[in-house]
């Protein structure tokens, strides 16, 4: 007993010194390089191992496309003999009718309905040739063509739409010479249409990187640098990385591709892949578990309120520039009465007559807010307050919902024509011999473009500031790259700091918190130390009373 | 003998006339359609024989202005374009086709061409 009372002081504070030093230890550990690696990162690893496509079909050798096609529709006819359904499909989907009901009873959410950017403003319900461009389907036609399967189909680049336009003339043209060019374009057609393929990122990018009228334009985080990127841009699409397509998060059913964002979460609840394996929308939780760091990082505690988004993407637009401001106010100015363009910084336009003003950023951080997957959107058919800036889409969510996470998005600033007596967003029709790109009259072209919607418009217009938030959620790289945690946990330079209702350590200061705080310090080492200085004192020096 | 030679003198004059009448109207009046083709011709042929990397044509229509081409054109300088021996071979109508499809779709043109 006495020998116990004399080491009892010093192997307690050892044991202190140690358990202080161990957890100081774990803590870093999850950090070092070489450490075990995180489960996340196995789950996800083992969730993907087998995913390289493969198909039993060689297009080549189909009869129906070794014949000689005069048209894109004979194109059309020749897939649809052996995928019987695949149009009928395609016909609901959302890429197809430009709708978010996929009804034309309800136009109130999508391209060819009511709703507006800060872009180009509006489809004008596919009035507009110039958007038409990204429609699937064949010589502009909207949804009253015949779908065009090549356009996510094929990989050969082959301009399917203006040799079969050549074509047909040449047959009109009653000229001997072109018999021969006939021949020649045939065969070249008979090449590139047996070129099937599963869509890949070229194939979705021909769009959606160029969404907004140009490369990286419209979304921050998808551009052309995504076509073939590296690890270090993004490390699931990175062709020395995984590999992605965009297909293999944005997983399909029925021709209806997941992911898009009206007023519908575009994911309704956060699965793992061993819950659920038929997962409409592949989250970063579905692979990589809403645990993915090591068992004793902290991190994994900041799960349940931050995205994964929010430190993996430190910055957007790490590649290519993209358009961060866009004021239509100032567009139809003319040099010599002539329309002219500027161009700035990273050699893009900063003024275009036809379009206004633009400011075009790189490496850009992006803006924090709570997003439980929906946004709100303002339509043409929307009071708006013009008294203040206008959101045209903005993230729902706030710290009550169980759903929303703080999660990065680019926001685009810019002005645009509202119709000054019905306070509601303009849809001016840019394209065309009527359109403002022509005529350079605004007024003409919002009267064109909100008939072709079907919403009145007074013939008074003036311009409104507005924002559009997109999500950031590609572009995800590597680890190292991350965030570290005073990026947020800073009193002066959080990227936090528009996130109020909530108490973030090094952040925010309260002084009743920091004095019970304190409070508990010194009370636990005044404890100690009152404690071990009577023990001290009231030894008997090993003697037994 | 001096009557023939009056006589061609006459024609050939006639024929060079008639041939800038065409290119300095309102603009050439070839097949434009036909001279994509043809003018794509040349660099396949080009790049065959190795004398070229590409056999896509590295100059587009959209890169000039219409009056741009109509000099180049009427003047024949098609140094720019390369494969000269290729533009040797080709026909006057060959060209007048090439040279319209070039001004049509030229920057300056309603539809000037966006691609290769």
């Amino acid at each position: 007993m006495r020998k116990r009372d004399k080491y009892c002081f010093p192997i307690i504070s050892t044991i202190i010194i140690l358990l202080f030093t161990f957890s100081f230890q774990s803590v870093y550990a999850s950090s070092l390089p070489n450490g075990d690696e995180a489960p996340g990162r196995k789950l996800a690893k083992q969730a993907v191992k087998n995913s390289k496509r493969w198909t039993t079909t060689d297009h080549a050798k189909i009869d129906a496309l070794n014949q000689d096609f005069n048209s894109g529709d004979e194109v059309t006819q020749a897939c649809l003999s052996c995928h019987s359904e695949a149009a009928t499909q395609f016909h609901k989907s959302i890429h197809w009718t430009w709708l978010a009901s996929g009804d034309k009873k309800d136009m109130r959410y999508g391209k060819a309905g009511y709703s507006v950017n800060n872009y180009c403003i509006s489809a004008n319900a596919m009035e507009d040739k110039g958007c038409l461009s990204c429609h699937p389907s064949w010589n502009k036609k909207g949804d009253k063509g015949t779908v065009n399967c090549l356009v996510c189909h094929n990989n050969s680049g082959f301009n399917f739409t203006e040799t079969f336009s050549d074509i047909q003339a040449f047959s009109q043209d009653q000229d001997p010479e072109t018999d021969e060019i006939v021949n020649e374009l045939q065969m070249e057609v008979k090449q590139a249409v047996s070129k099937i393929i599963l869509p890949g990122r070229k194939s979705c990018g021909d769009c959606h990187f160029l969404g907004g009228g140009g490369d990286g334009v419209k979304h921050g985080d998808l551009d052309t640098s995504l076509t073939n990127p590296n690890r270090k841009l993004d490390v699931h699409m990175g062709t020395d990385g995984e590999n992605f397509s965009c297909t293999r998060c944005h997983t399909t059913v029925d021709h209806n591709i997941a992911g898009r964002i009206y007023t519908n979460p575009a994911v309704e609840t956060r699965k793992s892949l061993i819950e659920d394996d038929l997962a409409p929308k592949i989250t970063c939780v579905s692979c990589h578990s809403s645990a993915p760091h090591k068992n004793d990082s902290k991190m994994n505690d900041h799960t349940d309120v931050v995205s994964c988004q929010a430190c993996h993407i430190p910055e957007f637009a790490r590649v290519n520039p993209t358009k961060m401001w866009w004021d239509w106010s100032k567009s139809g100015k003319m040099k010599n009465g002539k329309p002219y363009v500027e161009k700035g910084a990273f050699g893009k336009p900063v003024y275009k007559t036809m379009k206004g003003e633009f400011k075009w950023e790189k490496n850009v951080l992006p803006e924090y807010f709570w997003f439980n997957g929906s946004l709100t959107s303002i339509t043409a058919d929307d009071v708006i307050d013009p008294s203040e800036p206008v959101k045209v889409n903005h993230p729902v969510g706030d710290k009550t919902d169980p759903q929303a996470r703080i999660f990065p998005f680019k926001i685009h600033r810019g002005k645009q024509p509202y119709d000054k007596i019905s306070n509601k967003l303009v849809a001016p029709l840019l394209t065309g011999k009527k359109g403002y790109w022509t005529t350079y009259d605004m007024n003409e072209a919002i009267l064109l473009g909100n008939k072709a919607i079907g919403i009145p418009y007074s013939g008074q217009f003036d311009y409104v500031s507005t924002t559009s938030a997109f999500p950031i959620t590609h572009m995800v790289a590597p680890k190292e790259n991350a965030l570290t945690c005073n990026e947020c946990h800073s009193r002066t330079s959080s990227r936090l700091s528009n996130i109020t209702q909530i108490y973030l350590p090094g952040r925010d200061k309260s002084s009743l918190f920091d004095t019970i705080g304190w409070l508990s310090v010194f009370g636990a080492f005044a404890g100690v130390l009152l404690h071990g200085l009577g023990r001290f004192f009231v030894r008997k020096n090993g003697r037994e009373e | 003998m001096l009557k023939k030679l009056i006589i061609y003198f006459m024609v050939l004059m006639f024929s060079i006339t008639g041939l800038n009448t065409v290119f300095a109207a309102q603009g050439p009046d070839g097949n434009k359609r036909k001279g994509k083709y043809t003018y794509r011709k040349v660099y396949k042929a080009c790049s065959e024989a190795g004398e070229v990397e590409s056999s896509v044509p590295k100059i587009s229509p959209a890169d000039k202005k219409m009056n741009e081409w109509k000099t180049i054109f009427e003047n024949r300088q098609f140094n720019e374009f390369g494969c000269l021996k290729y533009w040797e071979k080709l026909s006057d109508k060959d060209i007048l086709d090439i040279y319209s499809y070039f001004y049509n779709y030229a920057a300056d043109s309603p539809t000037p061409a966006t691609c290769k």
